[in-house]
C-alpha cells in the first residue's frame, strides 16, 4: 500500500509508522511482531492459542533452521519451534524494518 | 452449589480411615516436575502405562508425618485440551476419584505460559497447591515474586521451591496435609476466585446460562465428574472429547444448539474464532495477575551472553549444528558399545569358564545340563551380556541428553529432512536413540503426537543400526575389508530407511503434521537425577523385557539342542546359500541373531575357530558384506519386536518384522548377485 502511494507522488513523514501484514516466515528476525491471524487446522490452531500465539499477542522470530526448515520463535519468554508450513499460516503485523528473506 | 464436586465427598472417607493422601503432580514439560517427584518418592517409583493408553504412568509412594502418600507424576502438558493423549489422560485422571490434591509445578522463569495450565486446572476445582520452581534462577535475574499476594489472589497455598536442591519440596506435603485435614469433617469447597479467573462479560454471561442449564436440566452430565463450569468452557471451545461425552446424555440437543448459537454469537462479536477469544482472555487474566506479583528489581549486565545461549546458538547453527549432531550420535554409539563390549566380554568369559567346569563334572552330553545350563543359565547370561550391558550405559546417555535439553535442537535441525520421510523433526529423537539401542528408542516413539507418526517413527527407528549391529559390521567388514565398506553398508542402510519412510508416508492414511515444540534453555545436567532415572529405566527393562528375552533364549536353545540344526539349515539353504550366496550354516547364526544381533558374529567366529580357519577365509569378502548387510536389516531384535507391539499392536509389530525380513533378503540378494556379476566381469 505504501509503495502505491509513493508511486502517486505522495510523501509521508519518516516518523509515520508503516505496518505490513506478512506471514511469519517472511518477517524479519529479532523484531517484535503482533499476531493477526492463525489459519491452521482446528487442533494446531487451538494448540498455538494455548501456547500464547493468538491474534493480538506479540511474538518474535529468533532463528530460521537451515534449508528452509522450521522457525524458532519467542512467545511470552519461551522458545517455541514451529514447522515452516505451519508458520506460513500465521500472519503477523510487522514494522518497516521487515525484510523479505 | 456446583463448587462442590461429587468426587470430593467420596475421597474424604478414604483419608479418614487410612490416612492415605493421593497426589497428582501436574505441570508443563521441563518444569522440574520429575525432579520433585524423584525427591519425594526416591526409588519407590514404578513406570507403567495408563490403562489402555500408550502414555507412560509414573507412580511412587512415601510415608511422611504419619501419612501415606501415593503420588502420580502426570505427563507434562501445556493445556487441558485434546491436542495430545497426555492432556486427555491428565484431565480424566484429575477428576477421577483417585486424586485428593493436585500439586501444580510452575517454572518461575516462565510464569505466564505455565499459569495458562494453572488457570485450567483451577476450573477442575480439585484442592491444589502451587509449587513455584526454579526460584533460585529467578532471584539471580533480580526478579522478585510476592508469594503473599499470590496466595491472596489464588486463595490456595503457593510455595517457592528449588527442586534440584530439594528446597521446599517437603513443605509441599506439609501444606497438603493441612488442606486435607481442614476439610476432614466438612465438605470441601473450592475457593471462589472469580475475581482473577472470570472471562469478559460476553463469555461469562453465556457460561452462566450454560452452567445453570446443565445444573437444572441435565443432572446426568455431572456423572462425568467434571465441574459444570469446566464442561461449559470446553463445550464453547468445541472440545471433541467433552462434546462426545455430552452427546451420550438424553435429550441433550437443546443444550448443544444453545452452545452452537453462543459460539456463533461470540465469534461474530469478537471477530475471532472462539478458541482464540478464550485463550486470549485467559492470558489477559494471567497478565493482570503477573503484574501484581512480580517486581523486577533492576536489570543488570544482560549484555553478556550466557553460556547456555552460546551453546544454543552453536547447536542450532546451520553448519556447526550438524557437526555436533553427528558427534552426539557417534558419542552415543561409541560410549554404549565400548561399555557394552567390555562388560559383555567379561561376562561371557566368566560364563565359558563356568561352562567348562560344569561340563567336566556332569559331562557335556548330559541332557539336563544342556537344558538347564546351556538353555537356562546360558539364556540368562546371553540376555545380560548381550542386551543389558548395552541398555544401561545407553539409558545413561539418553538421560544426559534429555536433562541438558539437547534433543529438541536435533529435532529443530532435522525437521525439514524428516518431512521427506513423512514425519516431523521430533522423530529424529528416537532415531538418534536408536543408534544406542532400538529397544528403548522404539519405546521413546511415544513422544509422537499422532498414531500415524508414531507408527512411521517406530518403523524407521527399528531400522537404525544399533550398537550391537555396528559391532558386527565393524568386527567383520571393518576389520577385514576396511572402513570404506562400512560406510557403504551404512549408506545402504540409510537408503533403506529413506525408501521405507517414503513408502509408509504414501501408504498410510493422513498427512504429515507440523512441528510444534518447546525448546527450553540448556541447563547443567543434575547427576543425581540422571543416575536415579538410569536405574529406574533399567529396572523397568530388567523386570519387563529381560524375562521374555531369557525365555525366548531358552526355548531356542532347547529347539536347537535336539539336533534340528541340520534340518533348519537345509530349510533355509535356498535363501542363505542360493540367494544370498552364504554358507548354509549361517542360517542358524541369523536365527540366533534375533535374540541379540551381535551373536551372529560371535557364532560365526566360534564356528570358524572350530574348523580351524580364520573368518576371512571361511567367508569371502562378498559374503562378509552380504552377511553384515542382512544382519543390519533383517529383523528388529526380539526385545524390539515386543516394544513395538506394546507401543502399537502385535499386528503392526509382525508387519514390520516381515517387511524388514523381506527387505533384508531382497537387498542382500541384489548386493550378492551384483557383486558376483561384477566379479565375473573383472
Amino acid at each position: 500500500m505504501s509503495a502505491m502511494r509513493a508511486n502517486h507522488g505522495h510523501r509521508r513523514s519518516k516518523a509515520e509508522p508503516v505496518s505490513l501484514i506478512k506471514c511469519l516466515t517472511e518477517c524479519g528476525r529479532g523484531e517484535d511482531v503482533e499476531v493477526v491471524s492463525v489459519n491452521a487446522g482446528f487442533n494446531a490452531r487451538r494448540r498455538l492459542y494455548n501456547l500464547g500465539i493468538y491474534p493480538g499477542s506479540v511474538i518474535r522470530k529468533k532463528k530460521d533452521a537451515p534449508f528452509r526448515g522450521p522457525l524458532q520463535i519467542i512467545v511470552k519468554g519461551t522458545n517455541i519451534v514451529l514447522g515452516r508450513g505451519l508458520a506460513s499460516k500465521i500472519y503477523v503485523r510487522c514494522g518497516e524494518s521487515c525484510t523479505f528473506d | 452449589m456446583s463448587c462442590h464436586t461429587p468426587n470430593n465427598s467420596h475421597k474424604k472417607n478414604d483419608c479418614d480411615s487410612e490416612a492415605i493422601i493421593n497426589i497428582a503432580l501436574a505441570g508443563n514439560p521441563n518444569v522440574g516436575k520429575s525432579v520433585i517427584f524423584n525427591q519425594l518418592t526416591g526409588l519407590s517409583q514404578t513406570i507403567g502405562n495408563w490403562p489402555g493408553k500408550t502414555v507412560e504412568k509414573l507412580e511412587g509412594h512415601l510415608d511422611f508425618l504419619g501419612y501415606h502418600f501415593n503420588i502420580v507424576d502426570l505427563p507434562g502438558i501445556y493445556s487441558l485440551s485434546t491436542y495430545s493423549l497426555e492432556e486427555i489422560v491428565s484431565r480424566e485422571y484429575i477428576v477421577s476419584e483417585n486424586v485428593d490434591l493436585i500439586i501444580n509445578v510452575i517454572d518461575a522463569t516462565n510464569l505466564e505460559r505455565n499459569l495458562f495450565l494453572t488457570f485450567q486446572l483451577l476450573e477442575l476445582k480439585v484442592p491444589m497447591i502451587l509449587a513455584i520452581n526454579q526460584m533460585d534462577i529467578l532471584r539471580k535475574r533480580n526478579i522478585e515474586l510476592d508469594f503473599d499476594e499470590l496466595e491472596n489472589l489464588f486463595k490456595l497455598p503457593v510455595l517457592p521451591v528449588v527442586a534440584v536442591h530439594g528446597i521446599g519440596v517437603h513443605e509441599l506435603l506439609e501444606r497438603a496435609i493441612e488442606i486435607i485435614e481442614s476439610y476432614k469433617d466438612i465438605d470441601y469447597k473450592f475457593p471462589d476466585i472469580t475475581d482473577i479467573s472470570s472471562f469478559g462479560k460476553e463469555i461469562e454471561t453465556k457460561l452462566q446460562i450454560l452452567i445453570s442449564e446443565i445444573n437444572d436440566n441435565y443432572p446426568h452430565v455431572m456423572d462425568y465428574k467434571y465441574p459444570a463450569r469446566f464442561l461449559a468452557i470446553k463445550m464453547l471451545e468445541k472440545d471433541e472429547e467433552i462434546l462426545n461425552l455430552i452427546n451420550n446424555i438424553e435429550n441433550v440437543e437443546p443444550l448443544l444448539a444453545k452452545t452452537t448459537q453462543f459460539i456463533t454469537d461470540l465469534e461474530d462479536y469478537h471477530g475471532e474464532d472462539i478458541n482464540s477469544i478464550i485463550s486470549s482472555e485467559i492470558y489477559n487474566n494471567i497478565n493482570q495477575l503477573v503484574e501484581k506479583v512480580i517486581t523486577i528489581k533492576k536489570k543488570k549486565e544482560m549484555k553478556r551472553r550466557s553460556f547456555a545461549d552460546k551453546m544454543d546458538h552453536l547447536t542450532t547453527h546451520s553448519f556447526w549444528g550438524y557437526i555436533i549432531l553427528f558427534l552426539v550420535i557417534f558419542g552415543i554409539y561409541s560410549f554404549t558399545s565400548a561399555i557394552g563390549n567390555f562388560l559383555g566380554t567379561i561376562i561371557d568369559d566368566v560364563f565359558s569358564l563356568w561352562t567348562e567346569s560344569i561340563y567336566l563334572s556332569f559331562g557335556e552330553e548330559n541332557l539336563l545340563v544342556k537344558i538347564l545350563w546351556d538353555g537356562g543359565v546360558g539364556g540368562f547370561i546371553g540376555a545380560v551380556a548381550g542386551v543389558l550391558v548395552y541398555v544401561i550405559p545407553f539409558f545413561f546417555t539418553i538421560e544426559i541428553l534429555q536433562d541438558s535439553g539437547y534433543l529438541p535442537r536435533a529435532a529443530f535441525l532435522m525437521d525439514k529432512i524428516m518431512h521427506v520421510l513423512g514425519v516431523h523433526g521430533k522423530t529424529i529423537i528416537p532415531m538418534i536413540l536408536g543408534f544406542g539401542c532400538n529397544v528403548p528408542a522404539c519405546a521413546g516413539c511415544r513422544i509422537m503426537e499422532t498414531k500415524r507418526e508414531k507408527k512411521i517413527s517406530i518403523a524407521l527407528t527399528s531400522l537404525i543400526p544399533c550398537a550391537a549391529v555396528m559391532t558386527v559390521v565393524f568386527g567383520l567388514v571393518g576389520r577385514y575389508l576396511g572402513l570404506g565398506w562400512v560406510l557403504l553398508l551404512f549408506l545402504i542402510n540409510l537408503l533403506v530407511i529413506l525408501i521405507v519412510g517414503r513408502i509408509l508416508n504414501k501408504t498410510m492414511p493422513g498427512t504429515c503434521t507440523e512441528l510444534i515444540m518447546e525448546m527450553h534453555e540448556y541447563r547443567k545436567p543434575n547427576y543425581k537425577v540422571i543416575f536415579k532415572q538410569t536405574w529406574l529405566r533399567s529396572k523397568e527393562f530388567i523386570f519387563k523385557a529381560l524375562p521374555i528375552i531369557i525365555l525366548f533364549g531358552i526355548s531356542l536353545e532347547i529347539i536347537l539342542m535336539f539336533n534340528v540344526l541340520e534340518p533348519i539349515n537345509a530349510i533355509l539353504s535356498p535363501i542363505t546359500f542360493f540367494w544370498l550366496g552364504l554358507p548354509a550354516i549361517t542360517g542358524v547364526f541369523l536365527i540366533y541373531g534375533i535374540i541379540r544381533k551381535e551373536l551372529t558374529l560371535v557364532l560365526l567366529a566360534l564356528f570358524a575357530e572350530n574348523l580351524g580357519i580364520a573368518i576371512n577365509i571361511f567367508l569371502s569378502p562378498i559374503q562378509m558384506i552380504t552377511f553384515s548387510l542382512v544382519t543390519m536389516l533383517y529383523i528388529p531384535c526380539f526385545a524390539t519386536i515386543i516394544v513395538i507391539a506394546k507401543q502399537t499392536s502385535w499386528k503392526y509389530a509382525l508387519q514390520i518384522t516381515l517387511l524388514e525380513i523381506s527387505l533384508a533378503l531382497l537387498i542382500g540378494g541384489i548386493v550378492n548377485f551384483s557383486f558376483v556379476f561384477i566379479a565375473g566381469i573383472l
